[in-house]
């Protein structure tokens, strides 16, 4: 269970702060699928960052299970982001450098649970998103919806209980965003993760369960979530 | 720990591998300059000293030296004293000289010298002057009526010696020069020799065999105004001091350093060079790699904020930038020491330094190797540890989304 509790973010701009959270408070159940909606600057990916810890709120609370990870020390948090969050970027943000297969494995090389052979697991992944021929391809050798399953594949390779994933179409073509949409439900529903997604795309909301619209850093519609 | 260095490799060795050629390339390129200063410089004057020290040792000082230590600035007795001497384990051999202060006169043109009556058989023993003779021969030692001259008192019409303009300028073998000695006795000699050691103490040198010295100052027979000693490969220098004041009395010991104030003022020098040029060597290393890292850290930010948001910890990203720099150093640290010992060095002996006190060789020293190894790494992780601990203390979300 993910427990979001009135979450606030100000921005500081020198002489202008801006509200990008306002307050917002919602819960996920483990196995959800979480479409966070809204328009351009409604404070979506502002969210998903808090919630992936990649940032911390100005007020309010997160608990990831029974820790609250707003109280947590920058080591502490990477240590959740590493174990327990998968995150997916709008922009791939995969490393030009390593190949798909090291793009992935590199999370689980940095955990190396003990019984976990972290490459073969990577392989696995990227057959499980349908790259299984694209293993030793580097990024720039991929199509930008492959870059992006590559990204969900290493956003899962330590098994983590949550998948963040920020605007994950939003560079795609209509097919290679369904491609994409398709992994994350199947994944969902083959491995039990909980999956949040951001989109402004409302044709995304078939693939969630529990659909959440922000607008001006405030929830201003939700559908389905836990009662 | 060995999981973060696991990580740090791959990072480090792709970057290298992936990363921009050229700029590796380049990288590499100045700190084998860098590394070849630090090579070449110390190398150079460590020759230098040695040079020096190695002409001054078997041309004018011996290893060790014995004087009058009382009113008397003769050893008397010696012949006694040769003796003693003899029987000390770690003297190789010895020789005695005496000298008196002269002035020399060629076709009019004079120069002042110490003229040392020496015992040329024992003197081969000890000094290698012999072997520098470049016009005439050597002395025996029954030769009487004959001098030989360093080329810095004779001339030799050699124009670009240092000191020509105070020498005798056109004195060759054969001529006769007479010597005006210090005790009223004046005496015509036959040039038989002229020697040129490079060193300029010894070049300003004449000796006559010690028969022939003893007919100018025949109270000084069997008097010296000092022994030089050759001391045997490895012998305890201290403990043969002990033994020859041990054994005899009214005598002082020096070695060749305390003999040596010019050379050890330079060796002295030497090393003040060689610091500075160290310092800026190294600040060269250090700028170079500083800049290289900070320029792919500033270009890779996004890149580390990623690195980082999928749980990279920051000690292995920092060690990716240590382990890369330490690849260069030591790539360029192999190769400039290869290039130093089979290029610069041979090459170099075969065209070597000429210096004041003949040729100087390049040396290759494993002490300055193994420091400039050292200094070179440690110079590289605190260069390239700088940049990256900017970048690192940023927050995630600065580093990715700026």
């Amino acid at each position: 269970m993910i427990k979001v509790q009135k979450l606030t973010k100000i921005y500081d701009m020198g002489k202008v702060k801006v509200k990008a959270l306002d307050g917002v408070s919602f819960n996920v159940v483990n196995g959800d699928i979480l479409a966070i909606m809204g328009k351009s600057g409604s404070g979506k990916s502002t969210l998903l960052r808090q919630m992936g810890l990649l940032d911390l709120p100005t007020t309010g609370r997160i608990f990831l299970g029974r820790y609250e990870v707003t109280k947590l020390a920058e080591s502490a948090r990477a240590g959740l982001r590493l174990k327990y969050l998968g995150y997916v970027f709008q922009e791939y943000a995969l490393l030009g450098e390593l190949t798909a297969h090291q793009n992935v494995y590199l999370p689980g090389m940095m955990l190396d649970n003990k019984g976990c052979d972290y490459k073969k697991r990577a392989i696995e992944l990227l057959k499980l998103v349908g790259l299984g021929k694209r293993v030793h391809h580097y990024p720039k050798q991929l199509s930008g919806g492959e870059k992006q399953r590559v990204a969900i594949a290493r956003a899962l390779i330590n098994s983590p209980k949550v998948l963040l994933a920020d605007e994950p179409c939003a560079n795609l073509d209509t097919i290679s965003s369904g491609i994409v949409m398709e992994t994350l439900v199947r994944l969902n529903q083959d491995m039990k993760v909980t999956i949040i997604f951001v989109s402004h795309d409302p044709g995304d909301r078939q693939y969630a369960r529990y659909v959440m619209t922000l607008g001006d850093g405030k929830i201003i519609a939700q559908d389905g979530g836990p009662a | 720990m060995i999981r973060s260095l696991k990580v740090a490799t791959l990072l480090a060795f792709t970057s290298v591998t992936k990363g921009n050629f050229r700029i590796a390339l380049l990288t590499i390129l100045i700190l084998i300059l860098v590394a070849l200063n630090l090579l070449f410089v110390p190398g150079l004057l460590d020759g230098l000293a040695w040079g020096a020290n190695d002409k001054l040792i078997n041309t004018y000082s011996g290893d060790l030296l014995i004087e009058s230590d009382g009113a008397n600035h003769y050893i008397t007795n010696v012949d006694q004293v040769m003796i003693e001497i003899a029987n000390i384990s770690g003297i190789d051999s010895a020789t005695a000289r005496n000298y008196l202060s002269a002035e020399i006169n060629f076709e009019g043109k004079y120069t002042g010298a110490a003229v040392y009556g020496i015992h040329p058989d024992t003197e081969k023993t000890v000094f290698t002057i012999a072997d520098y003779i470049i016009e005439g021969s050597y002395l025996n030692s029954d030769d009487t009526d004959t001098i030989i001259l360093g080329v810095q008192l004779a001339g030799a019409d050699r124009a670009n010696l240092e000191l020509y303009a105070r020498s005798l300028q056109n004195v060759h073998a054969g001529d006769r020069v007479s010597v005006a000695y210090s005790n009223g006795i004046d005496k015509e000699y036959t040039v038989k020799g002229i020697f040129y050691t490079e060193f300029i103490q010894t070049d300003l040198q004449a000796f006559v065999s010690e028969r022939e010295f003893q007919t100018v100052a025949p109270l000084l027979a069997n008097n010296a105004s000092t022994i030089y000693i050759k001391t045997a490969e490895g012998a305890d220098t201290e403990g043969i001091i002990e033994q020859i004041l041990s054994k005899t009395s009214g005598l002082k010991v020096m070695t060749w350093e305390d003999y040596a104030g010019l050379v050890h003022s330079m060796t002295a020098s030497f090393k003040i060079i060689e610091v500075i040029m160290d310092v800026v060597n190294l600040l060269v290393a250090g700028i170079t790699i500083f800049i290289v890292t900070y320029i792919d850290v500033a270009n890779r930010r996004r890149q580390i904020g990623i690195q980082r948001a999928i749980g990279i910890t920051p000690i292995s990203i920092t060690m990716s930038y240590l382990i890369r720099a330490l690849f260069y150093s030591v790539i360029a640290l192999s190769l400039a020491t290869i290039i130093y010992i089979y290029g610069i060095m041979p090459l170099e002996a075969h065209y070597p330094f000429h210096f004041p006190f003949g040729d100087v060789y390049l040396r290759v020293i494993p002490f300055v190797l193994i420091r400039t190894a050292l200094l070179l790494f440690i110079v590289s992780i605190i260069s390239a540890l700088l940049p990256v601990h900017g970048v690192i203390r940023t927050k995630i979300i600065n580093a990715i989304w700026g």
